[in-house]
């Protein structure tokens, strides 16, 4: 499957010169000559949905583009063990879990399994998140760097997983964390890379004019009033219910329309709870569009975003908050809370508002509303940004020169 | 036989002394006639004179031979028949010796003609071989015309092989006619630098009436077809500029974040660390912004003023750390020690730290820098205006901060390579003069640029 999900990507490194100038692909090349044979081995649990996934299926065939043997493989598991990761998880993000010593058991035997069977054979061995953080057993009898990426933000973890994936971590080369706030006291080298958006991809590439309007006459929107957008899960945690209430004291003085647009998790409950409640806050309100969005569906919120006039990332928790790179690029004004990774993304007054409260939202908003000149000049910040530090050939530089780095101690290295 | 002989000796005799008179004649005209000729083009001083009398002095004296042979027929004891076919054989073989003639002398010269042409250098191969098939068609068709064979399949294949020919070779043709376009224009010469709109640059180091031959900055030879040459608009430079003994070689640095793991919620704590923190963290504290948001305007903050202010709400304090000019300090040591200092006297003019807002700890962070060589070289100013508008923005971080500062250099790479290799004391001292630190990058670029362009014009 693997394969196929990385043949799947058919997009050539040059490809991306036109976005972000030659110079930089030219840099990407010089990068891989230096890499050029080594076998780096990506590792992670699934081969389809979820973030990892979805950029290891872009950064494996372009860094096999500039000459590098990379490649990736899954752990396999069965549903008890996918069921105790995804408690895992939810730990680590901070929420509150029931997680007996059953489930490490769990977690054990299924790792051990995969310790055992699956074939690694490489210069660099690439572990993505918790799931096959195990497999750091076989570093014994098997040369080569480890390096362990987490993709979660564990600024605020349950100690007990913590501790228990601790022990594991600390045996590795290397971590890679995504933000400050998410790396942790451990021993061994930790290195920062955010993650970046794909700029090429269904989500992200420009649409025409013909293609927004038709998802816009899809959902029944009207195109002339100013729209303000949250695109996200229906969470209690993206505080749904606060983009009401900021967008309510905002209506009063601007005629504008909100659409809060996203998806429910069919595993999560809550979700279906929190929709229930938007629906009831935003009932009889004309103005207010709350649209259930199919998964996969990433060209019909690309058009909702670039048909926004100012999009709202109101979350009260975030991991690094992609979606805010994703509105950036599309030049549109932010407003968001500073929270998780969204500050390492907006700098406030200079690529989107920051704010810490729903009155602090409903003040930005009114802000970029009335001045669509300072909103646009946000916006064009913000894009800039995204272009220079967001983007997945600066997240595919970042992972070269870590490869790099694990040959050498020193603070400069010359190649 | 010898019977024979007796009753036929006058018919073998008339024909041979006819044949010896013509010989002897041709003997005779030729020392006559080459004598003058010699005389008559030694005075011209034409450069081919030695060619056209070596190689017409044999043909001279056999096509007297031939004539000869021609006069002596019409008296011997062959038959009619015999007679028509020997005068057809003679007169072809005149034919081809003539042909013969054609091809050498025009090969020859032609290879005096086009050694005389220095540049473009034509294709004088390509030149000669279609000049001997032409005259080798030309004889050909005459000797079929002589002997009376049908001429129009000949003709009909003849064109149908040129137009194959000429379709075939339309882009050779097209890169010769540029190249005579070029050579008649004379606006490009060996030794200049010129750059294509279509993005080619660099040293014109050869050229023919095909193609041109271009030395690029980053050492790579490219071959440009004369005829895509005419369609795009060339900007030339001119003559090399004064060459630099040791070249530049540019070099890029490209930064990975290592997190230190370490932390800060007050100022006591972040004087602390800051204390012993090494100069891979200073270095990235008071540059990674200029880098990651060098679009902004310029004068961006360093990381402690900017989290003294947003975290700790210590307004003024940021200020005075905002305000510290980090171009005023030649090493990272320095300009810690500044922070530091600016940190603890305003603690102890305010004792009362607050402590940070919410979870905004100071993450300490460290720049590792990966210094690769480009491969990018100038050795005169020209190569090294060209070079400067395609490096990345790291490329100049690197020779403009990160030299001068981390490796502690005491100027920028760029003054110091003008200054040392040219004696360009004033160009080096305005690009050392530059503060990068209030400036975009692409500002700076600029800068540097116009300033070296004016200096060359």
């Amino acid at each position: 499957m693997g394969p196929d999900v990385i043949s799947q990507f058919n997009n050539k490194i040059e490809e991306y010169q036109p976005i972000v100038g030659k110079n930089v692909i030219d840099e990407l090349r010089l990068l891989g000559n230096h890499l050029a044979g080594k076998r780096i081995q990506n590792v992670n649990s699934t081969f389809s949905g979820g973030g990892v996934a979805e950029i290891l299926s872009r950064l494996v065939p372009l860094s096999n583009q500039l000459g590098i043997d990379a490649r990736w493989d899954v752990i396999q598991g069965d549903e008890a063990f996918f069921d105790v990761t995804k408690k895992f998880h939810n730990a680590l993000h901070g929420r509150e879990q029931d997680i007996g010593d059953d489930d490490f058991e769990i977690f054990i035997k299924t790792s051990r399994k995969n310790i055992d069977e699956m074939r690694l054979n490489a210069d660099i061995y690439f572990i993505h998140d918790p799931q096959p953080v195990m497999l750091i057993s076989r570093k014994t009898e098997l040369p080569g760097k480890w390096i362990w990426r987490c993709h979660i933000d564990v600024s605020h973890p349950n100690q007990r997983v913590w501790g228990f994936l601790n022990q594991h971590v600390c045996k590795y080369d290397a971590a890679v964390f995504s933000a400050p706030a998410f790396s942790q006291e451990l021993p061994i080298r930790q290195f920062m890379i955010s993650p970046s958006i794909d700029p090429l991809s269904d989500k992200n590439k420009e649409l025409s004019k013909a293609q927004i309007e038709a998802v816009l006459n899809k959902y029944g929107l009207d195109a002339e009033k100013p729209m303000v957008v949250q695109i996200s899960r229906f969470d209690y945690l993206k505080d749904p219910l606060g983009v009401i209430e900021a967008f309510e004291m905002v209506r009063r003085g601007f005629d504008c329309q909100l659409i809060l647009a996203g998806g429910t998790a069919t595993d999560d409950p809550e979700c279906a709870k929190v929709l229930g409640e938007v629906r009831n806050r935003a009932n009889g309100n004309p103005d207010i569009k709350i649209l259930l969005i199919p998964p996969g569906s990433d060209i019909e919120i690309n058009a909702l975003q670039r048909a926004a006039t100012v999009i709202f990332q109101k979350s009260i928790r975030e991991g690094f908050g992609l979606t805010i790179s994703e509105a950036l690029w599309k030049s549109k004004p932010v407003v968001a809370t500073a929270v998780g990774g969204i500050p390492l993304q907006i700098i406030n007054k200079f690529t989107g508002m920051l704010c810490h409260s729903v009155e602090g939202a409903a003040y930005a908003l009114k802000q970029l509303l009335g001045n669509p000149e300072m909103a646009a000049r946000l916006g064009q910040n913000g894009r800039e940004h995204v272009k220079q530090n967001f983007l997945i050939t600066r997240h595919l530089k970042e992972y070269l020169l870590l490869f790099i780095a694990m040959d050498h101690e020193s603070d400069i290295i010359y190649l | 036989m010898i019977d024979w002989i007796q009753e036929n000796w006058i018919t073998i005799v008339v024909p041979t002394v006819i044949f010896m008179a013509f010989c002897i004649v041709g003997l005779w005209a030729r020392r006559l006639l080459y004598n003058r000729l010699d005389k008559l083009l030694i005075k011209s001083g034409w450069g081919g004179r030695e060619i056209l009398v070596q190689s017409t002095r044999g043909p001279f004296f056999f096509w007297f031979m031939l004539l000869g042979a021609f006069a002596a027929l019409k008296f011997s004891p062959l038959s009619a028949e015999a007679q028509v076919l020997s005068e057809r054989i003679i007169g072809s073989i005149f034919i081809i010796s003539i042909i013969w003639l054609l091809i050498i002398l025009t090969n020859r010269l032609l290879n005096i003609f086009l050694d005389e042409i220095k540049s473009p250098k034509p294709p004088g191969r390509l030149i000669t071989n279609g000049v001997r098939v032409t005259i080798l068609l030309l004889g050909v068709l005459i000797l079929a015309d002589y002997w009376g064979w049908p001429l129009t399949p000949v003709i009909l294949l003849l064109a149908a092989a040129i137009l194959v020919a000429a379709i075939a070779s339309r882009d050779t043709v097209l890169n010769i006619f540029s190249g005579l376009e070029i050579a008649a224009g004379r606006t490009i010469k060996e030794g200049d630098f010129i750059k294509l709109s279509s993005g080619e640059e660099g040293y014109v180091t050869e050229m023919t009436w095909r193609t041109i031959k271009m030395k690029t900055p980053d050492q790579h030879t490219i071959i440009v077809p004369n005829s895509k040459l005419v369609k795009e608009t060339v900007i030339n430079y001119g003559r090399p500029l004064k060459r630099a003994s040791k070249p530049f070689h540019f070099y890029t640095r490209l930064h990975l974040k290592e997190l230190t793991g370490l932390k800060a919620r007050n100022l006591t704590e972040l004087v602390n660390v800051l204390k012993s923190a090494p100069d891979s963290v200073i270095y990235y504290h008071t540059h990674h912004f200029l880098e990651e948001h060098q679009f902004l305007t310029p004068e961006p903050a360093n990381d402690f003023a900017l989290w003294v202010d947003d975290s700790l709400d210590e307004h003024v304090l940021a200020e005075k750390l905002a305000n510290i000019d980090t171009f005023a300090y030649s090493s990272l040591e320095a300009l810690k020690s500044m922070i530091v200092s600016v940190i603890k006297k305003y603690m102890a003019d305010n004792p009362a730290s607050r402590l940070v807002k919410g979870e905004n700890d100071f993450h300490f962070l460290k720049s590792n820098s990966v210094v690769v060589p480009t491969p990018y070289f100038a050795s005169d100013l020209r190569e090294f205006v060209e070079v400067l508008r395609k490096i990345t923005i790291d490329s100049l971080y690197y020779h403009i901060f990160e030299s001068r500062l981390r490796l502690q250099k005491r100027s920028n790479d760029f003054s110091v390579w003008i200054r040392d290799s040219f004696g360009e004391h004033d160009l080096a001292d305005k690009i050392d003069s530059l503060v990068p630190y209030t400036s975009t990058i692409e500002a700076m670029r600029s800068f540097i640029i116009q300033n070296i362009e004016k200096r060359i014009k």
